[in-house]
């Protein structure tokens, strides 16, 4: 124990500085005893601060983990800082040691002076010496501070669901159960959204007693974060009504770009020229593709990629509705001759594949070009071999491409939830979060987050729904970040520099105060805030400039 | 295309008119102009109702004692207020301005933000020591005469921003022989302003277009030597401190510059004052150092957090006692800082403040939430 | 913990590690099975990954930190599953725990023993590009940073000598050779299978030179040339001469007419590899040869946008099945089919084959263990249905990832998310099963 004890033994902080050996890998470069009497023959600059310096063998080690257990409670130290090695480590596995003593984990910080020390610093004596700034540093820091609390909420398991196509009805479903209700919210008169045919599941949802369907229904509010939404509706006739939930899904679906928009395709209101959506539901419909006079037509081309080049990218799921709808003719009307007009095929799977054998062997014409343009019902194609051929056709079928759906902007600005380049719901993370947003709580299934087929639609929309599940488990509750961002209300001038910076939507402006407001159930510790804000008007906890500075200015004395 | 004003004699008075004329119309309810103080050796900002005050006023001061935008924070920090307000101010001022409505500190919906072609500023010191000299010096930089440099405010001897076409309504006099003054909207709020007299926009603007151009010629030749200079002087850790070392902390600067705008400012707070030892520690470290410490830090602190809103108006070089070229200093980093970031500080063209906008390349190899949320909703490629 | 509230995940890779890490909780215990001795699967030998060109470890690395953190994530490395019986909510599954010889608790990964082990052998996770000590992790940067011993090559366990160099160069005692299998019997209520996928055995396609021709790479290989972690250290440097390319042909769709299907990946690694080329090699000349591109969804096309015709030359063949490629004095030889069926030479000095995404070997082995059905392609087959559903043909028994076919990283998530919201949904309704009064209403909470 430490001897410069200054008797007033109520305002002093009982300081443990505890240096892990990791056996020879830092006990072997550094001198870990020099570095022990280095600090303490300082320790007169630390008012009412009492060390207490030990080193072990391996701190993390179970009998390691007992014996910090022990020093904790029986020096009744106040605050802990360990010297071993990276913080990705074992900085959980210490604060997990504090949490079994009256520390709190939050007074404690680990020091790396294996990875970012005797690791890397080949001269002992540099090492040392490096080791001790580092440790002095964060002594510093750690006596600034504070504890810090989780505070666990309740939370309200249901779910909304905005969409009722085949992502929105397969995430209800997903989702739905005796201890779980979903709110299936369609903007329209009725459920199956864009893809043109009746999906399987419209039954199974209408008849589910714990899905709440509204039909004619938009979403009109939102206020709140995971596990507590209060989600206002707005039906057609005028009705407003407020419902709860603990996560929102947005299915609510695309658009498809129009044709014409490149200008290399252009035609007139009676140019026999319809979309393949369009095309699938009159086939699905009527079971065969007529022109407006009533008769069969004798050609038909299906254009693939038309709007690629406009939007910048391919939609992946146009090549295979193109090859299918053409055998599909084939095998209704064998008289008409098809011919389907393609850039790349771009069919990955076996059932790819299998689409293509299909539309093969069902006698479908398959031209490959370098491009293509459409006059009236004459296209113009250029092929591989650099030749180009003009051809009519009694009807032309363009695959338009995917785009988003025209409520995606209002939506993302009432959500505060960020669009990406093509103006689709923008995922978390493209590849480890691809069905969240920077919205916690807020989830995107289905075409609303960029083309894909129906298949990995509802893949999404199950992807949506295990978010939910796993996370907001009735009964238990969630436990907000701590380390989260507070405004000093006398500094803030209301300049907005915060609001601007801040992905997860977690800050408001107080308009009639002038100021910028936390909410902290949202914010995430980022940062980002803090870093832009001129007057220091923000902190962030446990990171604070004056725990920041003191440990800068103490290393670097 | 721009309205006419007939001016006869007086170009100041002319202007005056003109801004009588609105408030009587009752197309704005108040006027913020310059009016020289009872002592006459200044000027204050006055904000009038009654259009008989205007005769008392000057439409262009000869000198900038107090930022305008300072003037327009001071109104409208808490809310845009319920009246129609004219500002007539020179165009660094309005700038700022339009910098403070980015930062939330002015609110322009209820402003009409009126600019001139301004010639200079006296400086103060010279002015209060001297006024109807210094009158008589403004007369001449009006008329385009040739004054020497050292007469005129540094900063205005360098500035290329004399003539604004995008506040909401600019009064150009520049290559017009004095005898007329174009009326030349800036947005619709200054249509709106010339419709309500009946003034229609039809004339060319050529003859002071090419007057416009030829004195910014002038002056970026001037701007260009003068950052040369600075360029020179502040180069490397040692020449900052030596431009520097004649500062007294007083802070002045700071109090003068319309962009400073924080409540407390980061230097006065609990943050920034030290714990004894680490200044010891210094001391003992380097042998040496000066106090109060934090000096260089308060300038270059200043600089990081204000040089992308820079105006270049100058406030803060002629509010500094050790007379300090801060302003000279500070107009030479801003220029850097802003190209950087391809920004213009005080343009009304809606480009969002650097620091609030993310551009992609700037975040590449920061992890992807970050760099691919677009805070704000404004991300440029 | 009953059966009924712990899970099996079977397979450490980014599906795997996603779903064990939504599932592990207070309420619910995962085991999670690793046949290497490393976890973090495919996506860790990759030094960056498409489209955002992010630093895939540093992408992975939190995850897997995550995942051995988890205090109910038990993560059984270099183990294999033996058997798997009973029915959803209540299967037994034997795991057997390779004996690994060093103590996963002692060890702090130091890498002392590496430098004093005297038998070197082909490591093959870094594609055999270099060797490795018969105590070792596969690359740096392993995690659990654990090394293990290859039984049958160590001189001490397979009975050649006496040698005892490793456990005398550790600090810790970590190194037991003593150490024997284990056998786990768990108890458990649904299980994921994420073992992912391969890459095809090129060798198949002997117009192509794999094998033959030193130049020629297969896609693994090639991404572990560019690693900075890797056998060159990310030095791209060709097999043999280490000399610099100079021109790089990629031969997009090597295996998809075998295989009868496209991998819808491919291109997009492909111009991922002209991207490293073009990174490491500013004045490399870089061209793909291929049929289709094949870049769906709204992330990819702007992606290859970015090095067509910059960075790459697209070069258009009628027929991949007629591309050959072969060894001249100065280097490769592709022979190609263009766009009017004519023959074109092209002259470089490497060759990447974009190899189709196939079954691992050991999935058809699993599957049978699992009493699962595969597919046509000898993938796990899912959504029986329709219905996206990750459930394999055992109910109870649900997959994830390139197991189930080819795929991306995303879509590999989301599956693996899908696959978890399945089996959380499965326990709950298990659990309320239990809480349901006789007269078989159920109970709202």
């Amino acid at each position: 124990m430490s001897e410069t004890g200054t008797g007033k033994t109520e305002m002093t902080a009982r300081v443990g500085v505890y240096l892990c050996e990791c056996g020879p890998n830092i006990a072997g470069k550094i001198d870990l005893d020099k570095v022990m009497a280095d600090i303490l023959s300082e320790s007169d600059r630390y008012r009412n601060v009492e060390l207490v310096i030990r080193r072990y063998g391996f701190l993390c080690s179970g009998p390691g983990k007992q014996y910090l257990e022990d020093e904790i409670k029986e020096n009744g130290l106040t605050h802990l800082v360990v010297a071993a090695c990276s913080p990705r480590d074992h900085d959980s596995t210490f604060m997990g040691v504090c949490a079994r003593t009256d520390l709190n984990p939050y007074l404690y910080r680990i020091v790396n002076i294996r990875e970012q020390c005797s690791w890397v610093i080949t001269d002992p004596e540099e090492a040392t010496e490096r080791a001790a700034t580092y440790i002095r540093g964060s002594i510093s820091r750690v006596l600034r501070q504070s504890s810090l609390f989780e505070k666990p909420l309740e939370i309200n398991p249901d779910a909304v669901v905005i969409g009722g196509g085949a992502a929105g009805m397969e995430a209800a479903l997903a989702l739905s159960s005796d201890l779980r209700r979903v709110f299936l919210v369609e903007k329209s008169a009725s459920l199956g959204g864009g893809c043109g045919i009746t999906m399987p599941q419209e039954k199974a949802v209408i008849e589910d007693p714990n899905v709440d369907i509204y039909l004619e229904t938009q979403m009109s509010s939102v206020i709140g974060f995971l596990g507590n939404f209060e989600i206002g509706l707005k039906s057609a006739d005028g009705k407003d009504e407020e419902i709860t939930a603990g996560a929102i899904i947005l299915a609510i679906g695309s658009d498809y770009s129009d044709p014409q928009e490149s200008g290399r395709i252009s035609f007139s209101e009676s140019d026999e020229v319809h979309i393949l959506a369009e095309a699938e539901r009159t086939l699905e419909a009527a079971g065969d593709l007529k022109l407006r006079d009533g008769t069969m037509p004798e050609t038909i081309a299906v254009v693939h990629c038309v709007g690629r080049e406009e939007q910048g990218y391919c939609s992946g799921v146009c090549c295979s509705s193109s090859l299918k709808l053409a055998a599909a003719i084939r095998r209704l009307s064998p008289e008409t001759a098809v011919t389907s007009v393609y850039r790349d095929l771009c069919l990955p799977g076996a059932d790819g594949e299998n689409v293509l054998r299909m539309a093969r062997e069902s006698g479908v014409e398959l031209i490959r070009t370098k491009g293509t343009s459409l006059s009236g019902m004459e296209l113009d194609l250029e092929k591989m071999d650099g030749t180009s051929e003009k051809r009519s056709f009694d009807m032309i079928i363009p695959a338009a491409a995917i785009v988003p759906a025209a409520d995606t902007v209002s939506l993302a600005e009432m959500l505060r939830i960020p669009l990406d380049e093509h103006g689709f719901f923008k995922e978390a993370h493209r590849m480890t979060d691809p069905a969240g947003t920077t919205t916690e709580g807020v989830f995107i299934a289905g075409t609303a987050h960029g083309p894909m087929s129906v298949m990995s639609s509802m893949r999404f929309a199950r992807a949506c729904a295990g978010q939910v599940l796993t996370r907001l488990v009735p009964g238990e509750r969630i436990v907000p970040e701590v380390k989260v961002t507070e405004i000093l209300e006398a500094y803030c001038t209301g300049c907005g520099n915060c609001l601007d910076v801040c992905v997860y939507g977690a800050i408001y402006a107080d308009t009639d105060r002038g100021i910028s407001v936390v909410n902290e159930a949202v914010c995430r510790g980022c940062g980002n805030c803090f870093a832009s804000c001129p007057s220091g008007a923000l902190r962030t906890r446990h990171f604070t400039n004056e725990q920041i500075f003191r440990e800068v200015d103490e290393a670097l004395r | 295309m721009a309205a006419v004003l007939p001016v006869g004699s007086d170009l100041s008075g002319a202007m005056n008119r003109f801004l009588k004329t609105i408030l009587e119309k009752d197309i704005v309810d108040a006027v913020l102009m310059p009016m020289k103080v009872p002592s006459g050796d200044s000027f204050a900002w006055i904000i009038m109702s009654d259009s008989s005050i205007v005769d008392d006023a000057e439409a262009m001061a000869p000198v900038m004692p107090v930022q305008g935008a300072r003037a327009l924070r001071s109104l409208t920090r808490k809310g845009e207020g319920s009246i129609r307000v004219l500002a007539l101010m020179r165009p660094c001022e309005i700038r700022a301005a339009i910098e403070l409505s980015k930062l939330g500190q002015v609110k322009t919906e209820n402003l009409i933000l009126a600019a001139y072609d301004c010639p200079g500023a006296v400086p103060m010191d010279s002015f209060v020591s001297d006024p109807s000299s210094g009158e008589d010096l403004f007369r001449k930089m009006l008329a385009g005469e040739d004054v020497s440099a050292g007469e005129v405010k540094p900063s205005c001897t360098s500035c290329v921003e004399f003539s604004m076409t995008d506040a909401d309504l600019h009064f150009g006099h520049f290559g017009l022989g004095g005898t007329e003054v174009l009326l030349i909207p800036g947005s619709p709020k200054g249509m709106e302003i010339l419709e309500a007299l009946e003034l229609p926009a039809d004339r060319e603007t050529s003859i002071w277009d090419e007057a416009v151009r030829k004195r910014r010629e002038k002056q970026v030749a001037s701007r260009d030597a003068a950052f040369e200079e600075t360029g020179e002087n502040i180069r490397g850790v040692q020449g900052m401190l030596n431009v520097f070392a004649d500062c007294i902390s007083c802070r002045n600067c700071r109090a003068a510059c319309p962009i400073c705008y924080c409540r407390l400012c980061h230097f006065e707070s609990e943050t920034a004052k030290q714990d004894p030892n680490s200044r010891l520690d210094s001391a003992v470290t380097r042998g040496g150092i000066s106090l109060p410490a934090d000096r260089m830090l308060f300038h270059t602190g200043r600089m990081t957090h204000m040089s992308l809103s820079c105006v270049s108006c100058g406030q803060c070089s002629d509010a500094c006692p050790a007379d300090i070229p801060v302003a000279q200093v500070f107009s030479f980093v801003a220029d850097r800082t802003q190209k950087a970031f391809e920004y213009s500080a005080g343009r009304n063209d809606g480009d969002p403040l650097p620091l609030r906008s993310f551009m992609k390349s700037e975040l590449s190899g920061i992890h992807e939430m970050v760099s691919d949320a677009e805070p704000g909703g404004h991300a440029h490629e | 913990m009953t059966q009924a509230e712990s899970i099996l995940v079977i397979g450490a890779g980014i599906a795997g590690m996603k779903a064990s890490l939504m599932l592990a909780g207070p309420a619910r215990k995962v085991y999670l099975v690793e046949r290497l001795p490393i976890i973090g699967g495919k996506t860790i030998k990759n030094e960056e990954s498409f489209p955002n060109m992010e630093c895939s470890t540093c992408m992975v690395a939190p995850i897997q930190q995550a995942v051995l953190q988890n205090p109910h994530i038990e993560t059984l490395t270099y183990s294999a599953v033996e058997s798997i019986e009973g029915s959803a909510g209540d299967f037994s599954v034997s795991v057997r725990i390779k004996a690994r010889y060093v103590s996963l608790e002692a060890c702090i990964g130091c890498g002392m023993c590496f430098e004093v082990c005297p038998v070197t052998l082909p490591n093959e996770w870094e594609e055999s590009l270099i060797e490795k000590k018969a105590i070792y992790v596969p690359c740096s940067g392993s995690l659990p940073n654990v090394p293990v011993i290859d039984s049958e090559r160590c001189l001490k366990l397979n009975g050649t000598e006496e040698c005892n160099l490793c456990v005398e160069s550790c600090a810790f005692e970590a190194i037991n050779l003593e150490d024997e299998d284990r056998l786990l019997e768990l108890k458990v209520g649904a299980l994921i299978l994420a073992t992912g996928s391969e890459t095809f055995d090129l060798s198949a396609l002997p117009g192509l030179g794999y094998g033959a021709l030193p130049g020629v790479y297969s896609p693994m290989e090639f991404e572990r040339l560019f690693a900075s972690n890797g056998p060159t250290m990310g030095e791209i440097t060709l097999r043999g001469s280490g000399a610099v390319p100079d021109r790089v042909a990629i031969v997009h769709c090597a295996g998809r007419e075998e295989q009868g299907y496209c991998s819808g990946i491919c291109c997009m690694y492909s111009f991922k590899f002209v991207r490293f080329l073009k990174h490491k090699l500013p004045d490399v000349q870089v061209f793909n040869i291929h049929s289709d591109v094949c870049v769906p969804g709204k992330n990819y096309e702007d992606f290859f946008r970015s090095v067509n015709g910059g960075d790459t030359e697209m070069l258009f063949t009628s027929s991949i099945a007629d591309v050959h490629v072969s060894g001249t004095d100065s280097g490769l030889r592709v022979a190609y089919p263009d766009g009017g069926g004519v023959t074109a030479d092209l002259e470089v000095d490497m060759v990447i084959l974009a190899a189709a995404i196939i079954p691992a070997p050991l999935t058809a082995r699993l599957a049978e263990l699992a009493g699962v059905e595969l597919d046509d392609s000898g993938f796990i087959r899912t959504s029986l249905d329709g219905s996206g559903s990750m459930e394999t043909s055992r109910a109870g028994i649900f997959t994830a990832g390139t197991v189930e076919g080819p795929k991306d990283i995303q879509s590999t998530v989301i599956q693996a998310e899908s696959a978890a919201g399945q089996v959380a949904f499965l326990m709950s309704s298990m659990a309320d099963l239990t809480e349901r009064d006789p007269s078989g209403k159920s109970v709202k909470s």
